[in-house]
């Protein structure tokens, strides 16, 4: 009696432990003006890096750690922020990526005539959130591993319809998308993309809304007795994640000229999201931009030394990323907004 | 109590049941502004049960639940939260990883969820009051800890200041001096009394009989889900019916 939700004294001891108090001061500046102005001028940087005469190679791996950054927070802000670990994420990327090759190709459903890409983008961002919202009302009310698997059921049914619904899809087959090459035009969009995501995740960190999706993740039924409308706030945010999501699907399937489901609706590019998200720091603002850095060298450092077993070794590390570090990077630092993926999936017993 | 005023919180045949067992069965109640109310019962008698009906948490079977005159039998909690009812938990229900003054202001936030506002910080306004109410219950000290790092007893100070933030009308306390010593009781008792006196409405689940018979003009004792008898402390605690249920003859 008395005891509330169960008291994780080890894990907390842990922290204490790991925590290093004179990092405290930093991390607060980083959460505030400080952290944004500094992430400003990142950006104005990596605008200006085409002008020092880098190859086409190097634009085209900036705009694909974009999209890994994006993606990494995008999902942290349902699944590290809101407590929602969403295994099926990639689903929206897939609907995002349909939807632009559905649009610009226009050929499988008759659309005549078909749009151009400017027009398509957007709507892969919009058609990914009504999804969102669609498939959020039921699954959003399941808690801890539950809406995991429900979304990762998801993206497997996904998967299916888009092979099924050929005269659409192209099925099995899939869809060739016009090969149009501007590493230059690519690398400035998701620049742009990632800039406004990441700028959007600290933005919502500090307002009343950010506050309000992390004491849901805390303790959902002590937010919706504390006056928060937690279906509203869940939804809102797995919506927003999920019009990134959709813009970044769509843009993939613009750069990658070629679709099909089992390139899209693929079970790995979830994986990944949640990898980098861990990595960095779950529930944290440039945790997950980190770990998506990180992440993306690593596996190159990988490949290019290892090569053959560079998949087990990037496990092994994984393995050992969650063993002693489960809240990531900047966790381990002392950032006291992150969270462990063990945490969040253990919040089911917790309902009532 | 003054029977002519209209309730603030009004009960009519509430049940609930778990599978064939009533938790709750066909209780009548009513609690006017400005009073304290204790409710007492044997473990498992469904006081707690109860009160998760009254604040929405648990769906209510039959019977309606009215507050401030209006029908919340359906109301999801966040809008009797919004109306002015608030609560405490039996066990304590704090957010562990934020610090002390952050939980306060989650706790209150919904007072104003324009779109404009949700996009901003907390105001300071609402700081300040967050310090106010901390300093009111003696836990400032601990304003920039984190909740989990809290003693039991101070974890409940903190849940009974993050259910005064919003400044309800009605706030509904699950067992407050439970796992606390003595001399917070004091503190929680004479704060209690004091909110009192500034009209605050409660209502109180307690097993502590000094505390109820201290604080309340009135008491409604629960036994196997159903009112066993109401009254003034002093009537109940002679009640036969209710020495035998609760103190076992």
């Amino acid at each position: 009696m008395g005891t509330g939700p169960p008291v994780k004294t080890s894990e907390e001891k842990a922290k204490r432990k790991l925590s290093l108090p004179f990092l405290a001061p930093v991390h607060s500046l980083l959460a505030g003006w400080v952290g944004l102005t500094l992430w400003l001028l990142l950006l104005l940087l990596l605008a200006l890096y085409p002008y020092t005469g880098v190859s086409s190679v190097a634009l085209f791996v900036g705009s694909q750690i974009f999209v890994l950054v994006t993606l990494a927070s995008n999902w942290n802000l349902i699944g590290g922020m809101t407590g929602y670990v969403d295994f099926g994420h990639a689903v929206f990327f897939g609907i995002g990526a349909y939807i632009m090759g559905i649009l610009v190709t226009g050929s499988p459903l008759l659309i005549s005539p078909e749009w151009g890409f400017w027009q398509a983008l957007p709507a892969s961002g919009v058609a990914a959130a009504l999804f969102a919202l669609l498939i959020g009302l039921p699954t959003l009310r399941l808690k801890g591993p539950y809406f995991s698997i429900a979304m990762l059921g998801t993206l497997v049914a996904m998967r299916e319809i888009a092979r099924v619904l050929r005269p659409f899809t192209g099925g099995g087959v899939g869809l060739n998308l016009p090969p149009l090459l501007n590493r230059l035009g690519d690398y400035y969009l998701m620049l742009a993309v990632m800039g406004l995501v990441v700028s959007i995740i600290w933005w919502i960190q500090r307002s009343q809304f950010g506050q309000s999706l992390i004491a849901i993740r805390e303790d959902e039924i002590g937010a919706e007795m504390r006056g928060i409308n937690t279906t509203l706030h869940k939804i809102v945010a797995f919506m927003i994640a999920a019009f990134f999501t959709g813009i970044v699907g769509g843009f993939w399937a613009w750069q990658n000229t070629y679709i099909d489901p089992d390139v899209v609706f693929v079970e790995a590019r979830t994986v990944e999201m949640v990898m980098m998200s861990m990595l960095g720091g779950l529930g944290t603002v440039w945790g997950p931009p980190l770990g998506a850095v990180v992440i993306y060298f690593l596996q190159d450092l990988l490949w290019g030394s290892l090569f053959g077993v560079h998949l087990v070794a990037l496990g092994v590390l994984l393995v050992v990323i969650v063993l002693f570090m489960p809240e990531g990077i900047l966790g381990t630092l002392g950032d006291r907004s992150s969270t462990s993926l063990g945490r969040l999936l253990s919040r089911v017993g917790r309902s009532k | 109590m003054a029977s002519d005023q209209q309730p603030l919180l009004e009960g009519h045949t509430v049940s609930k049941y778990f599978g064939g067992l009533a938790a709750v069965n066909n209780v009548d109640f009513a609690i006017y502004p400005g009073e304290i109310v204790g409710l007492i019962g044997p473990n498992g008698s469904g006081k707690t049960t109860l009160f998760d009906c009254l604040s929405r948490l648990q769906n209510i079977d039959s019977g309606k639940v009215f507050f401030k005159g209006r029908d919340v039998t359906r109301a999801r909690p966040y809008q009797v939260a919004r109306m002015g009812l608030t609560r405490t938990f039996q066990s304590v229900r704090v957010y562990r990883k934020m610090t002390v003054h952050r939980n306060m202001l989650i706790s209150h936030q919904w007072r104003d969820t324009s779109i404009l506002s949700m996009l901003q910080p907390s105001r300071a306004s609402t700081a300040q009051r967050a310090y106010q109410l901390l300093d009111f219950l003696q836990i400032r000290h601990l304003a920039d800890e984190e909740a989990g790092h809290l003693s039991g007893g101070q974890r409940r100070l903190l849940e009974i200041g993050m259910a005064l933030m919003p400044d309800p009308d009605i706030l509904l306390l699950d067992e407050a001096t439970s796992g606390v010593n003595p001399t917070l009781i004091e503190t929680i008792k004479d704060r209690i009394r004091t909110l009192n006196e500034q009209g605050k409405t409660f209502l109180l689940i307690e097993h502590n009989i000094n505390f109820i018979a201290d604080l309340c003009s009135r008491v409604y004792v629960l036994n196997y889900g159903e009112k066993l008898a109401e009254g003034t402390p002093q009537k109940i605690l002679q009640n036969e019916a209710v020495i035998d249920a609760y103190f076992g003859a």
